[in-house]
């Protein structure tokens, strides 16, 4: 098998009208729906999944719900709007703070983050990164936290693994409770629920079980990220979310899938996930993207665990009983 | 030595729960998957309270935390810079 930098160039046209089929048979034949409801995050994932509704079933079987809280990025629901704009599509704004203050996901945070950082408040804002180095050098992957206060000063500290969990366990809060809102609107109005994850985030486990992983649909689970950018540009999805950096947008300083999760560029990620995925040979990954073996390995490294702290994302919950699948 | 011995206890009650009997001194934790992000945190949290040292962000590496050996290693290291 040969391996180039053009290895995950896609034919756009193709696979968009194979996208819509696939969607135009699931919402009718096999959901019996009448329509696609999508959250609409302003980010290129959802972006594509909307155009691609709209081509499969028409933008009156479409709708988008935005779902900002209130450390989102207010940029993120102009663009959605923008973008449901261009394509017809209806939309309602349902914001989602009022929920999650009733879970006390703000509060149950900020007092794990004012135990790290006691000068932290209500004008203060965070992020969680990882380390940044994965080429350079052989290291583990840990979760920072950086604070910024209202003068943008920004303090950072390594989180201890209680404190990441509590953190992560309540910023997946936001996830879900969007995807309570996706399931009230399509069920009140016989639609299904599209989903927004790339192959990319499926395999390296970055998505909330039972958030934005919950789903009825996955249209785009077969493409790593660049070829959704492909499909973006063909399919004429909004400039400004097309050179937006990608971001999960659920923590109220901004940060990056890059910085988040997944340490490397996209157009460096989706090639050695495909070179990982197909058991490439070193010499062939290492030639071919300009990299010592060494470094390779690391990111390989990196993958396989990932991939296996997340197994469990990707399955149905085990059970003793046998699974009985049909049709 | 007791460090081992402790480290060890620490790992098996934590991340290996009962698949203890491949762990060796030199197991690597990275390449068999016993430490991932969150497991790296409670190692690190593990040692600074139980030793009374204070892990460096550049410390943070497999020479000192990828197996057993290396950690019990590390700690006698640090240890040896406290005195």
């Amino acid at each position: 098998m040969t391996f180039s930098k053009s290895m995950l160039e896609i034919d756009a046209s193709l696979e968009a009208s194979r996208i819509s089929d696939f969607i135009r048979e699931m919402t009718f034949k096999n959901f019996k729906r009448k329509g696609a409801v999508i959250g609409l995050s302003g980010g290129i994932d959802s972006a594509v999944i909307a155009e691609l509704c709209v081509h499969a079933l028409g933008n009156k079987r479409v709708h988008g719900l935005i779902l900002p809280e209130k450390e989102s990025n207010p940029i993120s629901a102009e663009y959605a709007k923008k973008q449901a704009k261009k394509m017809g599509v209806e939309t309602s704004t349902i914001d989602i703070t009022e929920n999650l203050e009733s879970l006390k996901v703000y509060q149950r945070r900020n007092e794990v983050i004012k135990r790290i950082f006691p000068e932290y408040n209500d004008s203060c804002v965070f992020h969680i990164t990882l380390p940044q180095n994965l080429l350079e050098t052989d290291r583990f992957n840990y979760h920072s936290i950086t604070i910024e206060d209202k003068k943008g000063e920004r303090q950072k500290k390594r989180l201890s693994g209680g404190d990441w969990l509590e953190i992560s366990a309540c910023q997946n809060i936001k996830q879900r409770s969007r995807m309570i809102q996706l399931h009230y609107y399509a069920e009140k109005n016989n639609y299904l629920v599209a989903g927004t994850t790339n192959k990319t985030e499926v395999v390296q486990g970055f998505y909330v079980k039972f958030g934005d992983g919950a789903t009825d649909i996955e249209p785009i689970a077969h493409l790593y990220k660049t070829q959704v950018y492909q499909l973006a540009r063909h399919l004429g999805v909004i400039n400004e979310i097309i050179e937006r950096p990608p971001s999960p947008d659920t923590y109220s300083l901004p940060v990056t899938d890059k910085e988040f999760y997944f340490c490397l560029d996209y157009e460096f990620l989706d090639l050695l996930l495909y070179a990982y995925e197909n058991n490439m040979p070193l010499d062939t990954i290492s030639k071919t993207l300009a990299l010592k073996e060494q470094q390779v390995e690391r990111v390989f490294r990196d993958f396989k665990g990932k991939e296996r702290a997340t197994w469990h994302l990707r399955q149905m919950p085990p059970s003793l009983a046998p699974l009985a699948i049909s049709n | 030595m007791k460090i081992i011995k402790t480290i060890r206890k620490f790992l098996i009650e934590n991340f290996l729960f009962e698949e203890d009997e491949n762990l060796k001194n030199d197991t690597s934790f990275l390449e068999n998957g016993i430490l991932d992000s969150t497991g790296v945190l409670e190692l690190i949290a593990f040692l600074e309270e139980t030793y009374g040292i204070e892990v460096e962000d550049e410390e943070v590496i497999p020479e000192n935390l990828n197996s057993i050996a290396n950690v019990a290693q590390y700690i006698l290291k640090k240890q040896g810079s406290l005195k």
